[in-house]
């Protein structure tokens, strides 16, 4: 092939080929060099193609999450693991196995499954992950009706996330239930997936800090699997309010000033009758999604609510809500 | 609506895989749209009509785009996807200008498509010689699969016994794509090319 074909356009392929002038093989060769960039599938996620801008581009969603300060840091640590393992490939010293399984702890809406998610990206544009897709399951995804239903519907799951991440939320339910539960059947058969596929998926088992710790000691084989363990602490009211910030910011939307105080009175109340133990991120997404709700229900009726207006949220749009 | 088009060798199955595929998934009786030099035309079959017309043993039966519309369960209600069986790409220069023309309307619609179920006939691989074995053309899909959605090989005929050698043979050679061992005849595969579907629209 002439590198002069590498110039041709996309319906000049495809006449070449009605014309007898290419082959078959060449044709599909010149039409992936130079596809065009978007042009097929522009509403995919990610490309699966490794790209600098894309892994900047998860590292930057990552460093946009509000917090997790000792998250971030671990992902840091993780990366360079990574990296300094393939250089050290290249140069053909000995590398240690890149075991990435990990554990979870937190409350919920702390950001678990968000991290999860930016972490496959991260790990796929690192070339860790051939697709870095997140399988997300619970117990009732894993556990069966019947004696070897559980197996066939684990093994199911894994093979569904293999290249990706399989992330399994409120994993310690998989250990209630005492000897005869089939939760037990869940545990082991990934336990022998992890062998049998291994570096072809990362497992990630989430659930609430106390839980968790139970769950590994009443399971100690599993402990040594999970190289990484990552504590989710609860955000404080500060990040919360940031949070909040950014929701509506990127709604384009404000925040009045009152709006926020009342935000706040809501969230310390949330806080210390839950004692900690609440809906924390996800509580203020909530909030907020009413209030900009409640928000159109109160402009609604005037004729022509300015531009200003349609974009503030005032502590009347979150009264009553303390309810929730 | 997503595109998933069906492509592979001169009878490698991916007309019969495209109508048992439709039926599997409820679709009946099949619409089915014939576009070929920019005309469009419309029949409806029942799935034993259809076989008995539009496949054959012989090599390209198919020389133009035949499509239709199957509805999958989704998260949310189900979802409508697009089944694209092609014309047959064959190694090198066909000397015959309609085969010519099918298969650059094969190309141009696998360009738009968004999943790519590549069909490859297990039993054949080692038939030098032959349109249906393993060749340049095939390595050359499984690349450009690579830069869509979803890609997946679908190695075909497994119901025969010449297929196992073959299906090792695929797996071997593309072991950094998912392949799943299929009969389009016997409808056997179908569950996990149903979920693959799923994952991917």
């Amino acid at each position: 092939m002439g590198d002069w074909l590498h110039s041709l356009h996309h319906d000049e392929v495809l006449r070449f080929l009605c014309e007898g002038k290419l082959s078959t093989a060449d044709a599909l060769r010149l039409l992936r060099q130079t596809q065009p960039a978007g042009a097929a599938a522009k509403d995919k996620a990610a490309p699966p193609t490794t790209n600098p801008d894309a892994l900047r581009q998860a590292l930057a969603e990552l460093n946009l999450l509000v917090g997790l300060q000792e998250v971030k840091g671990l992902v840091r640590e993780i990366l360079a693991f990574v990296e300094i393992q393939n250089r050290r490939r290249q140069e053909g010293l000995n590398t240690e196995p890149t075991v990435l399984h990990m554990i979870f702890k937190g409350n919920p809406g702390t950001g678990k499954t968000t991290v999860a998610r930016i972490l496959g990206k991260i790990l796929h544009e690192m070339a860790v992950l051939p697709k870095g897709h997140l399988v997300e399951v619970e117990r009732a995804d894993l556990v069966g009706e019947y004696i070897g239903h559980t197996a066939l519907k684990t093994r199911e799951q894994v093979r569904k996330a293999l290249g990706g991440i399989l992330f399994i939320d409120e994993a310690y339910s998989l250990a209630r239930g005492g000897e005869k539960d089939f939760g037990k059947e869940a545990i082991d058969t990934l336990v022998k997936a992890m062998e049998d596929h291994k570096n072809q998926f990362i497992l990630i088992l989430a659930g609430y800090r106390l839980e968790m710790e139970w769950f590994l000691q009443t399971n100690p084989g599993l402990r040594s699997r999970f190289p990484i363990h990552i504590d989710f602490v609860d955000y404080t009211l500060d990040e919360l309010l940031q949070i909040a910030e950014l929701f509506v910011a990127e709604r384009q939307y404000k925040l009045s000033p009152g709006a926020k105080t009342k935000l706040l009175r809501i969230l310390q109340k949330k806080v210390s009758d839950s004692e900690g133990n609440f809906g924390n991120a996800r509580l203020v997404r909530n909030l907020l999604e009413k209030a900009i709700r409640q928000q159109a229900v109160r402009l609604v009726s005037l004729t022509r609510p300015t531009r200003e207006e349609l974009m503030l949220i005032t502590a009347q749009d979150l009264e009553g809500r303390e309810t929730l | 609506m997503k595109r998933c088009i069906i492509i592979g060798k001169p009878n490698a199955g991916k007309t019969l895989f495209t109508l048992n595929f439709a039926a599997y998934l409820g679709t009946t009786p099949l619409h089915v749209a014939f576009r070929q030099d920019n005309t469009t035309n419309w029949k409806t079959y029942r799935l034993d009509e259809a076989v008995q017309q539009l496949t054959s043993s012989k090599p390209h039966h198919t020389l133009g785009l035949q499509e239709l519309i199957v509805t999958l369960p989704a998260r949310k209600g189900a979802k409508r996807i697009q089944l694209i069986d092609t014309c047959g790409l064959v190694e090198g220069i066909p000397a015959e200008q309609d085969i010519r023309r099918a298969m650059a309307a094969t190309l141009a619609a696998v360009r738009d498509a968004h999943l790519i179920l590549h069909i490859i006939d297990a039993s054949r691989v080692k038939a030098a010689g032959t349109v249906e074995a393993l060749g340049e053309v095939d390595y050359q899909v499984a690349q450009f699969g690579q830069l869509r959605d979803g890609y997946l090989i679908l190695a075909n005929k497994i119901d025969l016994p010449e297929a196992k050698e073959g299906l090792d043979i695929i797996a071997r050679e593309f072991a950094a794509h998912q392949v799943i061992p299929i009969s389009a005849l016997y409808q056997q595969g179908f569950k996990a090319v149903k979920q693959f579907v799923q994952r991917h629209i």
